[in-house]
């Protein structure tokens, strides 16, 4: 009896060793990691191009959608508790948190000794987002921009011209004006709710020359003399030119102008997927963002065609088993190649400079160039945030309603939301 | 018998073990889940919490001064006990009048019976979607099919009305499940007795019915306000972020959920829920002494 147990445990011995040796053979310890995302649209494009990288490493990726409000939940729960996915997304809404309380495995040195990865190839604005006290701790996936999508049966039935790049935002007024009025009350020209901002009222804001946080995110924006000019004139749009506001917030821009009550909307190209598929979409075109024209020479000129950005990093837990492994895999998604891939796969644009084109492709039958075009004929600024973006930006979404539906209003509740967020931002 | 402790035949520690390890699984599962963070809400409500639990800052009652000084803290809970004032009351109304006509002897009785309770059945926040669509200004069935223009959801005046009507809506099959079996414990001769000496249907209700009643209709009553009072899901899966109307349906628990983990102030949320857990604190214990005045136990 006694021999027979030493017999199984040097036996079990072996298989522990050979397994071991196994994994170690490519340098990893690990033979799984976990990935967490929130966007079920980029999950296929994203495994393929996880399971180029298994091929090389032998380590499996499991990939796994958890949806927005319960990723974070998730993210947080696992953050406090040490039990974070190894690889996952990180956001500007909640970058600084994480970076601050030593969350995410720092990849400076990573970073240095890389061949793959040069910070200088990435757009600037998701590299410092993700960067504290001259550490780096995510590197950029993607990046996004806005355009117009405008619904073109619509714009033929009321005999009202298409958008085009010559469009400033009076121009973008008037059409939506005549849709409206031409379908008495039937159809809107276009709808934009206080929860559109970076894909919505924010370009305005900035192509008027305001801004909404300051650039050391320390104070409000909304007090700012082009902030108010902007919103002025957002509070004349919500008159005639878009939907009303009770409308929208029951049942959002996109259903809207996918059941044809609404004639155009400004959209993320994060949302192209679901427009794609949308049954009818044969009618649906993209067009750029209308400017403004603030120097009055009759052309868009730097800062007057805005696309507000934004651009999710890859990162890694601080704690993950195998650091490693960690960063091989986020290397990958983040070399030029895998960029390049993940652009043509059309799983989103890059965050690699340059290696957006293929995106345009990836939608046989939709123009989507208007995209590419906001990045080369317009000028990308980085989505407002700080430490705690959501108690500010939960504040105005609220508390614009008002002035959205009463906008004499709108010079007040502004003067209000930049104090309260003055307030907010002092304690961060 | 003589005083000092009482020693254990080897039996009677025996079931006394096999007690233990019986409800341990229970005992385990109310300390982790409901104990701890009971008391571990109680101790936040007094920091400046930090991220991911960490650096946590003493501040003493300054949590409870920002939340009972401020507005929205009273303005959620009169949403509140507006929304509790609609549920209550008319959930149990009709779960009675229902309890009663499905107590009777009727056709496709079961098949009522089973209709009501439905919505018990069904995942709070599916209910919420389906009144949410019915509810809809422009598209939703209520308006199209009486065509009329009223928002639902959206007027401040109407909002919390509406909300209220899915929670009666909700449970009064629960409710109704529960006064049946009431219903069935009352014994069948007293109402021949009463019929006997004449009583109409009517008086043998408020006289026979409500009183032999009344232990359930208080074990409802109790439990029906506490729920009432802690509602949050139909509103968060209802009311949307720029719903003009959500400032006077938010309840106090819309309101920490979205101060702990929307805005990340769990020191902050704690003391609005620890605030809340005196105020029901307070109504239970109101409740318990008003219980002796009407509810009568044979």
């Amino acid at each position: 009896m006694k021999k027979l147990k030493t017999l199984v445990s040097l036996m079990l011995a072996a298989v522990m060793l050979f397994t071991a040796a196994a994994a170690l053979a490519d340098g990893f310890s690990v033979d799984v990691l976990e990935v967490k995302i929130w966007d079920n649209n980029q999950l296929a494009g994203l495994q393929q191009i996880a399971d180029l990288w298994t091929e090389q490493s032998g380590v499996k990726v499991n990939i796994q959608v958890v949806d927005w409000d319960n990723y974070w939940t998730l993210l947080e729960a696992g953050a406090s508790g040490g039990q974070m996915p190894d690889v996952f997304w990180m956001h500007s809404n909640n970058a600084e948190m994480y970076m601050g309380a030593q969350k995410l495995l720092d990849l400076t040195d990573y970073i240095a000794a890389s061949d793959k990865v040069n910070l200088e190839n990435y757009y600037e604005g998701i590299t410092e987002l993700y960067s504290k006290d001259g550490k780096y701790y995510a590197v950029a996936k993607d990046h996004d921009t806005i355009a117009l999508l405008y619904n073109k049966a619509l714009f033929d039935q009321y005999g009202v011209a298409y958008p085009t790049d010559a469009w400033t935002w009076e121009d973008y007024k008037a059409a939506a004006e005549a849709i409206t009025e031409a379908s008495g009350g039937d159809v809107y020209g276009a709808a934009c709710n206080t929860t559109n901002d970076q894909d919505g009222y924010f370009n305005i804001i900035y192509d008027f020359g305001g801004y909404v946080i300051s650039d050391d995110h320390k104070s409000s924006g909304w007090d700012n003399e082009n902030t108010i000019k902007a919103m002025e004139f957002i509070g004349t749009l919500t008159e005639k030119a878009w939907a009303p506001q009770q409308l929208v917030s029951e049942n959002g821009t996109d259903t809207l102008f996918n059941n044809r009550k609404v004639a155009m909307i400004s959209q993320g190209s994060w949302m192209i997927n679901s427009f794609y598929t949308y049954e009818g979409s044969e009618d649906y075109a993209w067009a750029v963002l209308p400017y403004e024209d603030v120097n009055g020479n009759g052309q868009a000129d730097e800062g007057e065609r805005v696309s507000i950005y934004n651009g999710l990093g890859w990162a890694a837990a601080a704690n993950t088993k195998d650091p490693d492994a960690a960063w091989s895999l986020i290397e990958w998604f983040s070399s030029e190649e895998m960029q390049l891939k993940q652009s043509e796969l059309g799983v989103t644009m890059a965050g690699y400079i340059g290696a957006s084109e293929a995106f345009a492709n990836a939608f046989p039958g939709m123009d989507i160039s208007a995209f590419l075009e906001m990045e080369s004929n317009g000028t990308l600024v980085f989505r407002p945030y700080s430490k705690y973006t959501s108690r500010w930006s939960d504040q105005y979404q609220r508390e614009l309603v008002e002035a959205w539906n009463n906008p004499s209003a709108m010079t007040g509740v502004l003067y209000n939301l930049a104090g309260e967020m003055n307030a907010l931002l002092a304690q961060e | 018998m003589a005083k000092g402790k009482h020693k254990m035949t080897p039996s009677e520690k025996s079931q006394a073990r096999w007690g233990l390890a019986f409800v341990a699984p229970t005992m385990i599962g109310l300390i982790v889940l409901n104990f701890y963070p009971i008391f571990n809400t109680i101790y936040q409500s007094f920091f400046k919490t930090g991220d991911f639990g960490m650096g946590n800052v003493f501040v003493g009652l300054q949590n409870f001064a920002s939340v009972l000084g401020g507005n929205e803290f009273w303005r959620s809970l009169g949403n509140t006990f507006k929304y509790a004032l609609i549920e209550v009351p008319f959930s149990i109304i009709f779960a009675l009048l229902l309890a009663v006509f499905l107590n009777r002897k009727i056709a496709f009785r079961s098949g009522y019976r089973t209709i009501f309770f439905l919505p018990m059945v069904a995942a709070p926040a599916a209910v919420a979607m389906v009144w949410k669509f019915l509810y809809n200004q422009q598209f939703g069935l209520i308006n199209n099919v009486f065509g009329t223009q009223t928002a639902w959801i959206s007027d401040p005046g109407i909002a919390w009305i509406s909300i209220g009507v899915i929670g009666v809506w909700s449970i009064v099959g629960y409710n109704m499940i529960l006064l049946i079996s009431g219903l069935q414990e009352i014994p069948h001769d007293y109402y021949e007795a009463a019929e006997i000496d004449g009583a109409t249907g009517v008086k043998q209700f408020f006289k026979i019915t409500i009183p032999l009643l009344s232990p359930t209709i208080f074990f409802i009553l109790q439990t029906r306000i506490i729920g009432a009072l802690q509602q949050f899901d139909l509103i968060y899966m209802v009311m949307d972020n720029s719903n003009r109307a959500l400032s006077s349906v938010e309840t106090v628990v819309y309101y920490f959920y979205t101060q702990a983990f929307t805005y990340n102030n769990r020191g902050f949320g704690a003391a609005i829920v620890v605030s809340m857990l005196v105020i029901i604190m307070l109504i239970t214990f109101l409740l318990q002494r008003a219980e002796k005045k009407w509810v009568f136990y044979n």
